[in-house]
């Protein structure tokens, strides 16, 4: 299976500090990817570069085989994103935050119609059409910020943290959203701190400590490398060093 | 087309027709980005009742309010007459004064506290016509016609200018009666008449509201469309970073450029939108400041203390176009200028904001940057013709030049090229700057 997301050596400092050290995985197609590590670790500065916001100072990152150094429009194109802030514009409403993007990716308005009537029922948000998104609760902005991006249908998704601080109910919408994407051959990269959330979705992770990847591989090989079954005591022993892969 | 609504919850509900509107709106960026820009600035309530509506108001009312105060028409002064002569002269100017009209006159015949009648309200002018006034004039002398007053009371000011026209008359009939026996006319103690040329470029002259327009509205084009849009550009790129929903943005396959074109694009209406409706308001205040100017003048026969002077000359301003110019040439003109004005300004506030990490920061930054923009463009009025060439090429002045010579000089095409392709010029390095600004990683991230 051809990789869906390939970083080869992403490093990115600010400053003095290094915060992402030639960072190297590679993504299956169809699968999803867990990207762990403790906060401060560099995922979401790895992410950053992967959707084209950040430079890198060296290395590269290849989304369906465009390059983001040399192609980030190309990149930007294959990708639906869920930033670590939602990033939704208070001052719209539901529907209107989704034909903003979908019209920015250039989306026919019939098509936008049915998709953006189909993820806010799916979602229980359409009721919510008309409602500023402002006013909505913590979990509909998380909904709502999950529909923007799977609205176009990428082949890859790449969530920043996406159920961090969400109500249970709304979760588990947007895990099961997750899982059909998947099971729908699309490839999702899911940043998290929810371990039952790995061990449950993830079939492969990186995890990342201080800007540097100290493991990638498959779940259950870690599983059954460590002979752990609770995967947070895996993620804290691979953080502090106490299991090398 | 609704924009807000409320349900029975409390829960803000915006009306369907913007959202449809959305999906109606073509695909290009630029356009797209200028949709969303727009309709989130209008459902900013508080930007838009201090930006728009409340200059709207508030301009013709503090305009007209102060001289309806003062107006003859609508609150006639006081005058108290107090005549203390009961010689046939003073009756004359009693009965002149009577007859001027435009104010209420109380006549008294025996002495009277005047501090007390100014300063308690009861009048607010009491004009004394002294013993002896009849006697002084019957002899060939002179006779006094004494004012009090309260200096700071515009219609005191009022009240002497109506007065004062009737004293005049009085007193060029008397000079007439008296030179008549010598066989001489009033031309015998008026000797000199003064003439006035006016030397203009075109060779055309104008009219006194041509001159206050010509000072007026290159400023007002060139603050108000600069500052116009400010709160709502503020709120569009610090606001967007401030907000944390540029970093979204960023990842939809489109150009920065594209981008930063739409927010262009709505600052500019919001631009016009400022600068139209302010222009539009102060016209109108204008026009009712015209209205009753001219029902003071017309009573006072046109004479009157310099504030009144100046405030006709403003009320004039509603017609601002010179004989002979074509109003759509200028009515376009001002429109180019504005959005000459609205874009270097817009692109001044991304460049300030693109330093800011917060609303607040970049506000703070933008008073002292506009500022700077504004002071050379209210100066234009007050420097000296030299000086004017050389406006015409300096940043933002020349946008202000750009409408001045518009209005004094439309048929120096030179001028007016020099004006228009200098601002054209400033305006395009300052949006480059800011391209190269907006996106920049620092920026965004801080």
């Amino acid at each position: 299976m051809p990789a869906a997301v390939a970083t080869v050596g992403l490093t990115k400092a600010f400053g003095d500090v290094v915060a992402v050290d030639g960072v190297s995985f590679e993504v299956e197609e169809g699968s999803v990817f867990g990207f762990l590590g403790p906060n401060g670790a560099g995922k979401t500065t790895t992410l950053r570069m992967i959707y084209g916001v950040l430079r890198p100072d060296s290395g590269d990152a290849v989304v369906m085989g465009r390059s983001v150094t040399r192609d980030p429009r190309g990149v930007r194109e294959v990708i639906g994103v869920m930033p670590e802030d939602t990033g939704l514009y208070p001052r719209l409403t539901a529907e209107e935050n989704l034909i903003y993007f979908g019209k920015l990716r250039g989306m026919e308005e019939s098509e936008l119609r049915e998709r953006v009537r189909d993820l806010l029922t799916r979602l229980s948000l359409w009721e919510k059409r008309f409602t500023l998104a402002d006013r909505l609760s913590k979990g509909m902005r998380a909904k709502l910020t999950f529909a923007r991006a799977v609205l176009h249908e990428p082949p890859v998704l790449l969530l920043d943290e996406p159920t961090s601080g969400v109500d249970v109910m709304s979760a588990r919408e947007i895990r099961g959203m997750m899982r059909e994407h998947a099971e729908a051959g699309k490839t999702v990269v899911l940043s998290t701190h929810n371990m039952w959330e790995v061990q449950k979705l993830c079939e492969a992770v990186a995890v990342i400590n201080r800007g540097k990847v100290v493991y990638r591989g498959g779940v259950e090989d870690l599983e059954r490398l460590t002979g752990l079954r609770e995967f947070e005591e895996i993620f804290v022993r691979l953080v502090r060093g106490e299991i090398t892969a | 087309m609704r924009l807000w609504g409320r349900i029975g919850s409390g829960e803000v509900k915006v009306t369907r027709g913007l959202g449809l509107a959305g999906y109606g709106i073509p695909k290009a960026a630029p356009v797209v980005v200028a949709w969303k820009e727009i309709t989130e600035a209008l459902r900013d309530r508080r930007t838009i009742i201090n930006t728009i509506v409340l200059p709207v108001v508030l301009i013709p009312l503090a305009m007209a309010i102060p001289i309806l105060m003062v107006s003859p028409k609508t609150t006639p002064p006081v005058v108290e007459l107090v005549l203390l002569d009961d010689g046939g002269a003073a009756g004359r100017l009693a009965s002149a004064i009577s007859d001027q009209g435009g104010m209420s006159l109380v006549v008294r015949t025996g002495r009277v506290n005047t501090s007390a009648e100014i300063l308690g309200g009861r009048a607010d002018l009491v004009v004394v016509i002294p013993e002896g006034f009849t006697a002084n004039l019957t002899s060939g002398l002179t006779a006094s016609v004494d004012y009090y007053y309260d200096p700071f009371s515009m219609k005191s000011s009022t009240a002497i200018s109506m007065v004062s026209a009737a004293v005049s008359r009085v007193e060029e009939e008397i000079v007439s009666e008296r030179l008549r026996p010598l066989n001489l006319s009033l031309d015998y103690v008026h000797p000199l008449v003064e003439r006035e040329f006016q030397v203009t470029s075109t060779g055309r002259e104008v009219s006194p509201e041509v001159v206050v327009g010509s000072m007026m509205l290159p400023m007002m084009v060139g603050v108000i469309a600069i500052t116009g849009a400010g709160t709502f550009a503020l709120d569009m790129i610090a606001g967007e970073r401030e907000r944390k929903t540029i970093e979204a943005l960023l990842t939809a396959p489109v150009g920065r450029l594209s981008i930063l074109a739409g927010k262009y694009l709505a600052m500019t209406f919001f631009s016009l939108l400022a600068g139209l409706s302010t222009i539009m308001a102060s016209i109108l205040g204008l026009i009712l400041m015209a209205e009753e100017f001219s029902a003071g003048l017309q009573v006072t026969g046109g004479v009157g203390p310099s504030g009144i002077g100046q405030a006709a000359a403003a009320a004039a301003a509603a017609r601002l176009i010179p004989e002979g110019v074509n109003p759509a040439l200028v009515l376009a003109g001002v429109v180019v200028a504005m959005i000459l004005a609205g874009l270097t300004g817009n692109a001044v506030i991304v460049m300030t904001s693109s330093f800011a990490k917060t609303f607040k920061e970049a506000q703070q930054y933008l008073g002292a940057t506009m500022g700077v923009l504004v002071l050379p463009m209210v100066a234009v009025p007050y420097l000296p013709p030299p000086m004017m060439g050389p406006l015409r090429l300096a940043p933002v002045t020349s946008i202000a030049m750009l409408v001045r010579d518009l209005l004094v000089d439309p048929g120096n095409v030179a001028a007016l090229v020099e004006s228009f392709a200098s601002s054209v010029i400033y305006l395009m390095l300052l949006l480059i700057v800011s391209a190269k600004l907006f996106g920049r990683e620092s920026v965004i991230f801080g």
